[in-house]
């Protein structure tokens, strides 16, 4: 579905990808996994079209994506949650949302409907409709985030950092959700993680980066045993 | 609750606007009441761009000198009628809008301004200087006033109303934009551009909406001014001017139209409330002014919230 070829990106004169590849096919759930620095928000970045790789070609459907914007990138069908909770603080949680579907043009029953779907999946967002976004806790922001990007109706999400400063319970239910938007939604996922193990029990491959390289990949389950990843990523 | 309260002050503003000039009925202060209103269509305007989207703006006195000229000249050297000549110049504020939006908007921050500032300031030196065509330092005299159901538009409580009129207009208009899709996707941008264009929007195309309505609100109100007035200037329009409208919606609250109306009103009726301090009052002004925005940088307005919310 998504393919990512050989890419190289720099900021300025810093190299930060090298010739990095990765595939996601129909209804996985791939993670990529490694610590700070290592390139995968970058490779987020790229491929949504908020920086551009100086090689190397993204593809999504057989369909290069490599030249064009955000927004035209996001009317493919790919969805990218950010890293940090990048809500509309002064908006409030409906119209965080209706922003979510604002590129596509939804008659009014539709988007009710998907409304309706998105607070199924959180139904504290739906008690909290009318609150100002920025008024609410960090896990409900994060949920804010997630519902917006569903309000799109994307062919493929990636959440970038879901768990990052969130407390523990708030963090498993996080992964629930995205398990649960993966399989009643058919949607493939990618998770980009700092917490390996929650990342590699949920998803199906995973990719771990080092340095802007990718230096293993392969089914998680496969990758959990491995003695090397249990060492540097799972902590013995 | 709030909102028949909000309702009832739309009301009440409306009201209070209609029986001014029956109360305070001296000319001078009548002319500064219709500046001040034309300033207010201004505000409106400029509060899409720097208020709501958070845009700076610094060449709004290039275009409301855009549409004074326009609808000046077209009057005085054709017979059209002001009307017509209205219609040009919402053109011409959409032109403006379309054609500085798109070059311009790619930049972001100072880049921006710089470049808002040098548009106003070619603007104002084509007027000072293209001689044969505007006048140049002499201006454009004569301009005939609007005419409505055949009547003309000459006294200044006649202007008053008139003007008015258009406040009402474009204060409906505006209020209708901030809430919309429209409207909120303003404030997105200012709240995190990054995240507007993760959502599948076209952040460029965004700004340029919210820029060319301040175009076309700033180049109407050009052209009710010199109507107004019947003689425009190009010293009228300088970068000052402009800086002048950026702190009324600065001062009045930014993204609101009570504070645009707010910041229009003291920021044009001030001067005069202090003219008894003789020499002083442009410092005292300055002074006041800067105040305003150290000690409530969300402008009068976001004291008068807080104080809700105590309450």
């Amino acid at each position: 579905m998504l393919e990512v070829k050989n890419i190289h990106a720099s900021y300025g004169k810093v190299h930060v990808l090298h010739n990095v590849s990765i595939q996601v096919g129909e209804q996985e759930i791939v993670s990529i996994i490694g610590a700070n620095g290592a390139g995968k928000s970058t490779l987020m970045r790229n491929i949504m079209g908020l920086y551009h790789p100086r090689s190397g070609d993204i593809r999504m459907d057989g369909e290069s994506i490599l030249r064009l914007k955000t927004d035209q990138i996001v009317k493919k069908g790919i969805v990218y949650v950010p890293e940090g909770r990048e809500v509309f603080p002064d908006l409030s949680v409906e119209d965080n949302l209706e922003m979510g579907a604002f590129s596509r043009r939804y008659s009014a029953q539709k988007y009710k409907s998907l409304l309706e779907e998105v607070y199924e999946i959180y139904p504290r967002l739906k008690d909290r409709r009318k609150q100002l976004a920025g008024s609410l806790s960090g896990g409900e922001q994060q949920m804010v985030a997630i519902a917006r990007g569903l309000m799109s109706e994307p062919k493929l999400i990636m959440f970038d950092e879901p768990s990052l400063g969130l407390a523990p319970v708030i963090v498993d239910e996080m992964f629930d959700v995205i398990v649960r938007i993966n399989r009643e939604k058919k949607l493939p996922v990618i998770l980009v993680e700092q917490n390996a193990f929650a990342a590699l029990s949920i998803s199906n491959r995973c990719y771990v980066m080092e340095n802007g390289v990718v230096t293993a990949s392969g089914d998680s389950k496969v990758l959990m045993n491995s003695p090397e990843i249990k060492k540097a990523y799972l902590g013995g | 609750m709030s909102k028949t309260i909000k309702r009832y002050g739309y009301v009440l503003a409306v009201a209070a606007a209609l029986l001014l000039p029956q109360v305070v009925s001296n000319t001078y202060y009548v002319t500064m009441f219709c500046l001040t209103l034309i300033y207010i269509i201004i505000a409106f305007g400029l509060n899409f761009i720097t208020g709501m989207t958070g845009q700076m703006n610094l060449g709004t006195a290039g275009i409301f000198c855009l549409g004074a000229y326009t609808s000046a000249l077209l009057t005085t050297k054709t017979s059209i009628s002001p009307w017509i000549a209205l219609i040009v110049v919402i053109g011409v504020g959409f032109l403006i809008g379309v054609g500085l939006g798109y070059p311009s908007f790619r930049l972001e921050g100072v880049y921006l301004s710089l470049t808002t500032i040098a548009f106003a300031e070619a603007v104002r030196q084509l007027a000072n200087n293209m001689t044969d065509f505007t006048g140049g330092a002499q201006g454009v005299r004569n301009i005939p006033p609007f005419t409505v159901f055949g009547y003309e538009i000459t006294s200044k409580i006649q202007n008053y109303y008139f003007i008015l009129a258009f406040v009402i207009l474009f204060g409906f208009i505006s209020y209708r934009i901030m809430h919309s899709k429209w409207g909120r996707a303003f404030i997105a941008i200012r709240d995190n551009i990054d995240a507007v264009s993760t959502c599948g929007i076209n952040t460029a195309h965004i700004k340029i909406i919210a820029f060319t309505l301040a175009s076309v609100f700033g180049c109407v109100a050009g052209g009710l001014y010199a109507h107004y007035s019947s003689y425009i200037n190009a010293s009228t329009f300088t970068l000052n001017l402009s800086v002048t409208f950026v702190v009324m919606i600065l001062i009045g609250g930014m993204g609101n139209l009570w504070g645009c109306i707010l910041g229009a009103v003291i920021v044009s009726m001030l001067p005069e409330f202090l003219r008894f301090l003789g020499e002083y009052y442009q410092l005292t002004y300055s002074i006041l002014i800067l105040l305003c925005i150290l000690f409530m940088p969300g402008g009068i307005l976001s004291v008068v919230k807080k104080l809700k919310r105590k309450r």
